[in-house]
């Protein structure tokens, strides 16, 4: 048995195998792992995230490497394919920390997928930065090596209102505004509408909450909760749905007779999908927030990356990309900072990180009082007539003016 | 019109789709005595035949329903040819059924990973969003052509056990298969289109879906679990009781919002799922042969 124990002792993969002989030395390369939802469910998500952490290793390498004390070091990507599966992204993540000693891990896409990744990456006290988890608790259960580079749901809520509340203070919108809050029962739902009472809280005399319903996933028939909204007579009708649910809603929404001077579906409705499904007439004046949107191209840092992304791949890229692009390039920075690949000056790194940044506001940061998780405005856009969603707010990125109320809406 | 009219009117369309859902499910249960696992894999790929028809050929999902009744008949015969024949029938088969559609519905789910990804798709016709007035209120064209198609297929599939020699042979198939051997019939040869015929009906499901909802390769698997539902309200073997349990379950879910919350109706189907298994085991329209 103790011949066993120290054979397989002495078989096991030095945990800083790729680092050279200390954690404080310059490697030779440094390795970061990750793995995606490179088929599955969330495959469509998966890669195109795969671009955005594929494209920050490549301009990182032409630049020879991260700086670590003045060495240019390389960078590889250790990606693998985690399937949509919570054990298979335990797993692999179990696996690059114990045998291909990578030095950090860059995270996968959903929340579900995340919530399971991080506990491995906290429990192996190595740097976790993600892009693809906003739930915000991902970041409440103390972990100190897990950082998030999308803002909660909750600021998506929040920047819609503030957008709306400046309607109202024109004048364009009643004042009590009644607010029916409709949103799918997962933790991205209850933070849009922890965002929406919130701010209505906030507000007590602008705003009545008269609708506070949530939804199970996939649902086939809408019709009870529209009534609902349909007797309220709600001016607001804020629902946070993923795609085949804001499919299914809107064109029960629509036949049904319905209409709201403003309404939102979350992050629904800007995007090619929506438009293939319910028509230009179908999303008209629907309001909807993202993390990024390409409009944002008018700094110098994002028209790089928009050149580079759609020099690589002949497509612009999409808020996922960008996403995984700032959280890749943060955790070359904080390596940069540290001086070391060593994993607790590496997270020391990000917890202190500010760095320039392509997000809406323009820096990246990872407070400690989030859980670190980033916080930032997002992008509001509204689906036009035209064809056209132009950024409406915040202000300052602006590319075109906001309607409301919906002139379509006879009341 | 009032809130309770609407939601009614409401209820009955659903309950159209779900209807539609089952009916095969519970043709090949009647029969086969068969609980085929892979009827919601069947009612996802039968909505991806409809998209591929209509972003190939814009062909109209409504139109495509005899192209898939035709490809799904066939897709049937193939799985029964070579897999379910050999499954051992009654209660010594039961568990290798289940685990055999099992697999057959895992292949067809990653075979349209691999061909179509997890992209979601959508079927947007001119009439997606179009809607026409009842009694005051504004109903989906698309939801009261899906109730149409699901009611053309109840008179058809009754008319079909009812009046036909086949749907004779069915229902004596499903009453005592022993006895019909010892008649005359080719009681293999009436389980392989009753599978096929099932296997169709799952297909028609899947394309009616196609034109209400978005769907992934994921899709199928609550349709699935809501079929079997259906089967169990309506009395194992019943095409006339499911068509009533699809009206329950429709009924059940859209004015649960008055007693639960919206994000708990889906569950009313599976508690009454369990109280009917407990206090009415045959069904709430009764136990009886397929008719």
């Amino acid at each position: 048995m103790l011949t066993a124990l120290l054979l397989v002792a002495g078989c096991a993969p030095s945990q800083r195998e790729s680092g050279g002989s200390g954690a404080d030395d310059v490697p030779e390369k440094i390795v970061i792992g990750a793995t995606l939802p490179l088929t599955g469910a969330e495959s469509k998500s998966g890669g195109r995230f795969k671009q955005g952490y594929e494209l920050a290793v490549e301009l990182e390498n032409a630049d020879g490497g991260i700086d670590v004390r003045g060495t240019k070091v390389p960078v590889e990507l250790k990606l693998l394919d985690d399937t949509t599966d919570q054990a298979k992204a335990i797993n692999l993540a179990q696996r690059l920390i114990t045998q291909d000693g990578v030095h950090a891990l860059l995270g996968t896409y959903s929340t579900a997928l995340i919530e399971a990744q991080s506990t491995v990456a906290e429990q192996n006290k190595i740097p976790y930065v993600n892009g693809g988890g906003a739930a915000t608790s991902i970041y409440g259960k103390g972990f100190t090596y897990v950082f998030g580079a999308l803002a909660p749901v909750r600021n998506l809520a929040t920047t819609e209102m503030e957008w709306i509340n400046a309607q109202q203070a024109a004048g364009k919108l009643p004042k009590p505004a009644k607010v029916a809050v409709v949103w799918e029962n997962t933790s991205h739902g209850e933070d849009f509408a922890e965002g929406v009472k919130g701010f209505a809280g906030a507000h007590a005399t602008d705003y009545q909450v008269v609708v506070d319903e949530s939804f199970a996933l996939d649902g086939k028939d809408f019709s009870a909760i529209l009534s609902t909204v349909r007797s309220a007579d709600a001016d607001l009708v804020m629902v946070d749905a993923h795609l085949p649910d804001f499919i299914t809603m809107q064109r029960q929404f629509i036949s049904s007779g319905m209409c709201a001077p403003v309404i939102t579906y979350g992050a629904r409705g800007s995007e090619a999908d929506a438009r293939t499904a319910l028509g230009q007439d179908g999303i008209n004046y629907i309001l909807s927030a993202v993390w990024w949107n390409k409009q944002l191209g008018n700094t110098a840092l994002n028209s790089a990356f928009i050149k580079e992304f759609t020099s690589r791949h002949g497509t612009d890229p999409e808020w996922y990309q960008a996403l995984g692009y700032e959280a890749a390039r943060s955790l070359f920075t904080a390596i940069s900072t540290a001086g070391s690949v060593d994993r607790t000056k590496v997270r020391d790194a990000l917890a202190t990180l500010t760095m320039d940044s392509i997000l809406p506001g323009g820096k990246l940061s990872y407070p400690a009082a989030s859980g670190g998780q980033a916080s930032y405005p997002f992008v509001v856009q509204q689906n036009l007539p035209d064809g056209s969603s132009p950024i409406i707010y915040p202000a300052d990125i602006a590319t075109g003016a906001g309607v409301a109320p919906n002139p379509g809406c006879k009341r | 019109m009032g809130e309770f009219t609407t939601l009614a009117i409401s209820a009955v369309l659903l309950a159209g789709f779900y209807a539609a859902m089952a009916y095969g499910l519970g043709l090949i249960y009647g029969v086969l005595r068969i609980v085929n696992l892979a009827h919601g894999g069947i009612i996802m790929a039968a909505a991806y035949l409809a998209w591929q028809l209509f972003e190939r050929f814009r062909i109209d999902p409504f139109l495509a329903i005899p192209i898939a009744l035709v490809v799904f008949f066939g897709v049937g015969v193939v799985i029964y040819l070579g897999l379910v024949r050999f499954i051992p029938r009654g209660p010594a088969g039961a568990v290798q059924s289940l685990l055999l559609l099992f697999g057959v519905w895992l292949i067809i789910r990653n075979a349209a990973y691999l061909l179509f990804t997890g992209n979601e798709q959508v079927i947007q016709t001119s009439y997606a969003t179009s809607s026409v007035t009842i009694l005051g209120g504004g109903f989906s064209v698309t939801r009261i052509a899906v109730f149409g198609v699901a009611i053309v297929a109840l008179l058809g599939l009754h008319l079909l056990l009812t009046r036909t020699y086949l749907g004779k042979a069915i229902r004596a198939v499903a009453q005592n298969p022993d006895s019909c051997t010892l008649a005359g019939i080719n009681v293999e040869r009436v389980y392989l289109l009753t599978f096929g015929l099932g296997t169709a009906l799952a297909g028609l499901a899947g394309v009616l879906a196609s034109t209400l909802f978005a769907f992934t390769p994921s899709f199928g698997a609550g349709e699935l679990l809501k079929s079997f539902v259906i089967i169990v309200l309506g009395g194992l073997g019943s095409i006339i009781g499911i068509a009533l349990g699809a009206l329950v379950l429709a009924f059940a879910e859209v004015f649960a919002v008055y007693v639960v919350p919206p994000y708990l109706t889906s569950a009313v189907g599976f508690v009454l799922l369990v109280v009917v298994l407990v206090l009415r085991p045959g069904g709430l329209f009764g136990q009886r042969v397929l008719r």
